[in-house]
Parts: structure tokens; C-alpha cells; sequence
């Protein structure tokens, strides 16, 4: 039951001033994960062998590693930009939707940190 | 968390059958959700045979009938009975349509109607639509300008200038996009709605308005506009062929456009 007026209602806490750049940032990604997909599938599928050692030489070349991390890193990017929309989208509940917001970061953050720590632990590690 | 069923109290029961009279000639079905807020019952859906040879082709002529010849207690909007009211907008066979222009024989044998979707019941197939309405007021839908009109005459617009906000401006107001639009059933306290951004869309591209910065400072919102997800519900139901989900996302373009 509220007696505000229906215009304060529906003007609420007025504009943010901001999700141009989420939604800008969403769309720059999506194109540029076309490219980085469609580069990583044929890299894979054009590799003699899919063995540890070819594709750890692979990885090894300074080209890939780079491309591999611009990859994961857009990746886990977009994604975050994407599940925070779904949030925002379903989770109503004020405390339950920083607390997811919060953790979708967190798990993003990590995914990326970790998959880029992987790429560099292949790429500079070595010979096997 | 959104709901996906409905509350316990809106939770549909089984209605009452108005068989038609024998010897009627051309039989259709309508099954109607009927509402009534002061008997403090659920929702029912109620099942109305009708011969539609008594009456005029399109559904709103049907309910008409009906509420003539069967129940005087069908309750319903209806006003100019040729699309350029929009009162007549309700779910019928699943789509929101306006029951004025909706012909029968595009539809089959059995007819379904609801009311609006997802907005608050009134009676019947009456929405509340207060706050729709305050939604379009708050996108200030008039012109603002700080130059003052000519002294001998109007403000004066070129012809491409008017073919520009010449469809936009072809809002009706019905409800019809913005009650089929997912988004809007999630979140329509915060989201303005296709319908209201459409209008606001009108005000930014009319060539006599001067307000237009403000007016996308206003929309700049991850809830308010950005809420539009291109599902295109929206231009698929508009009764009036009009695109909000293309002047959505020309509001977004001008947004990003003016930032580089």
C-alpha cells in the first residue's frame, strides 16, 4: 500500500546515467568473440595432432598465447557483462541482488586469473 | 526472484457455460477470464457458446453480444470500435490485439480471452493501466523548447523532418507492446516499456524540440531502457504496425553516437 503518486512511482529514482557503456562494451566483445572463436576452432582442428606436446607447442608460440589471452579474457568479460544482465533481470530482492552481483564478479574475475595463469604456465613453461 | 506462477489468489478456477439457444446457426466459443474484486473469489474462466450470424464479424462485436443477449455483467473497455482509441486491447488466442480490428474469421472455432498481460486486473478484461499512463507522462510526451514560437504563425518542420516522427507519432497507447514484452512483465516498476519509449523516441527526433540531451539523459538507465532486450514482442503485436523495438534501439545508437 503506498499513497505516492503514480508519476513519483513510475519516475522512482530517476535515471542512473549510466549503461551505455555496459551495453556499448557487450556489443564490442560479441564481435570480437566471433573472431577469436572462429580463429581458436580452426587453430585446434589444423593441428597435425591433438596430443599434449603439439598442442602445448602450439600454445608456446608467442602469436597463440597472446590471441589465447585476449580470448579468455573477452571472454570471461562478456560473460560477466551477460549474467549480470540475468540478475538484474530476475533477482529482485535488493540484498540478494548486490550478493549475487558481487559474487558473479568474483567468479569472473577468477576464471579469467586463472585461465590466463594456465595459458602462461604452458606457454613459458618449457619444453616438456 | 520473478514469479512464474501466479499468486494463490489469481489462480484461475473453473467458470460457469452459457450453452447457446438451439437452431443457432453459426456457433463459436469464447472462453473469457472473468474477474469480480468485490465476490473475493479467484479468477474463473467462463465459457460463452454464441451465434456469431446475430452480430458484426470482429470480436469486440462478439463481446458486445455477449454482454447484450447474455451476461450484462461482462465488463470490458470499448470506445471508437476503429482502432484509434487502443481501449479495447486484450489477449485474444494468445496474442495482444484490439478486439475492434480482430475479424473472427482469422480466428478458429474456439476463441480465448484474457485481459492485458501481467498487469493488475480491475474486473474482468479491464487492466489497471495507472501506471503504464504515469510511465508515458514521465518521459514528458510535449514539446519543450526554449526559442519561442514565431510571432505570425507555427513552429514550421520540413517534410522529411514530419515523415520522421510521422509513424512514432501514430501511437495509439493501447498497452498491447508493452504487456506482451517479457521484459516489461519482470521488471515494468523500473522499465519504462516499449510504448513509453516510443513516445519518448518521438520527442528526441522531432526537429522542433530542443530538449533532446535531457530527454537521453533521462533514458540513460540500465533499468528504464536498458532493460529492452530486442525480443521485438513489441513490433510483432502492435496493432498499429508501428517498431517500438527499432525506436529503442535508435535511442540506444544516438546514446552511444553522442558519447564519440
Amino acid at each position: 500500500m503506498t499513497l505516492r503518486s503514480p508519476l513519483g512511482r513510475a519516475i522512482g529514482a530517476g535515471s542512473a546515467k549510466e549503461g551505455v557503456h555496459h551495453w556499448w562494451t557487450q556489443r564490442l566483445s560479441a564481435v570480437a568473440l566471433v573472431f577469436l572463436s572462429i580463429w581458436f576452432v580452426v587453430s585446434l582442428l589444423s593441428l597435425p595432432a591433438h596430443d599434449y606436446p603439439t598442442v602445448s607447442a602450439w600454445m608456446r608460440q608467442g602469436w597463440t598465447a597472446v590471441l589465447l589471452i585476449v580470448f579468455v579474457l573477452t571472454a570471461a568479460w562478456h560473460s560477466q557483462l551477460g549474467v549480470r544482465v540475468v540478475v538484474e533481470d530476475y533477482v529482485h530482492d535488493s540484498g540478494m541482488k548486490f550478493l549475487s552481483l558481487a559474487l558473479v564478479t568474483f567468479f569472473h574475475v577468477a576464471v579469467a586469473v586463472a585461465g590466463v595463469f594456465a595459458i602462461l604456465k604452458v606457454a613459458l613453461g618449457g619444453a616438456v | 526472484m520473478a514469479d512464474f506462477r501466479l499468486p494463490a489468489n489469481s489462480r484461475i478456477r473453473k467458470g460457469v457455460t452459457h450453452k447457446a439457444p438451439s437452431g443457432a446457426r453459426e456457433l463459436r466459443t469464447f472462453r473469457i477470464y472473468r474477474f469480480d474484486p468485490s465476490s473475493g473469489e479467484n479468477p474463473s474462466v467462463d465459457t460463452f457458446e454464441l451465434d456469431v450470424g446475430e452480430c458484426g464479424p470482429m470480436v469486440l462485436d462478439a463481446l458486445i453480444r455477449i454482454k447484450d443477449a447474455v451476461d450484462s455483467s461482462l465488463t470490458f473497455r470499448r470506445s471508437c470500435r476503429e482502432g484509434i482509441c487502443g481501449s479495447c486491447a486484450m489477449n485474444i488466442d494468445g496474442v495482444n490485439r484490439l478486439a475492434c480490428t480482430t475479424s473472427m474469421h482469422d480466428l478458429g472455432k474456439e476463441i480465448r480471452i484474457y485481459p492485458l498481460p501481467h498487469m493488475p486486473v480491475v474486473k474482468d478484461l479491464v487492466p489497471d493501466l495507472t501506471h503504464f499512463y504515469a510511465q508515458y507522462a514521465s518521459v514528458k510526451p510535449w514539446l519543450v523548447a526554449q526559442t519561442p514560437p514565431p510571432p505570425d504563425g507555427e513552429r514550421l518542420q520540413s517534410k522529411a523532418e514530419q515523415e520522421k516522427i510521422d509513424r512514432p507519432a501514430a501511437c495509439i497507447l493501447c498497452a498491447c507492446c508493452s504487456t506482451a514484452c517479457p521484459s516489461y512483465w519482470w521488471n515494468s516498476d523500473r522499465y519504462l516499456g516499449p510504448a513509453a519509449l516510443l513516445a519518448a523516441y518521438r520527442w528526441i527526433i522531432d526537429s522542433r524540440d530542443e530538449a533532446t540531451g535531457e530527454r537521453l539523459d533521462a533514458l540513460e538507465d540500465p533499468f528504464k531502457l536498458y532493460r529492452c532486450h530486442t525480443i521485438m514482442n513489441c513490433t510483432d503485436v502492435c496493432p498499429k504496425d508501428l517498431n517500438p523495438a527499432k525506436a529503442i534501439a535508435e535511442i540506444k545508437k544516438m546514446l552511444v553516437e553522442r558519447q564519440s
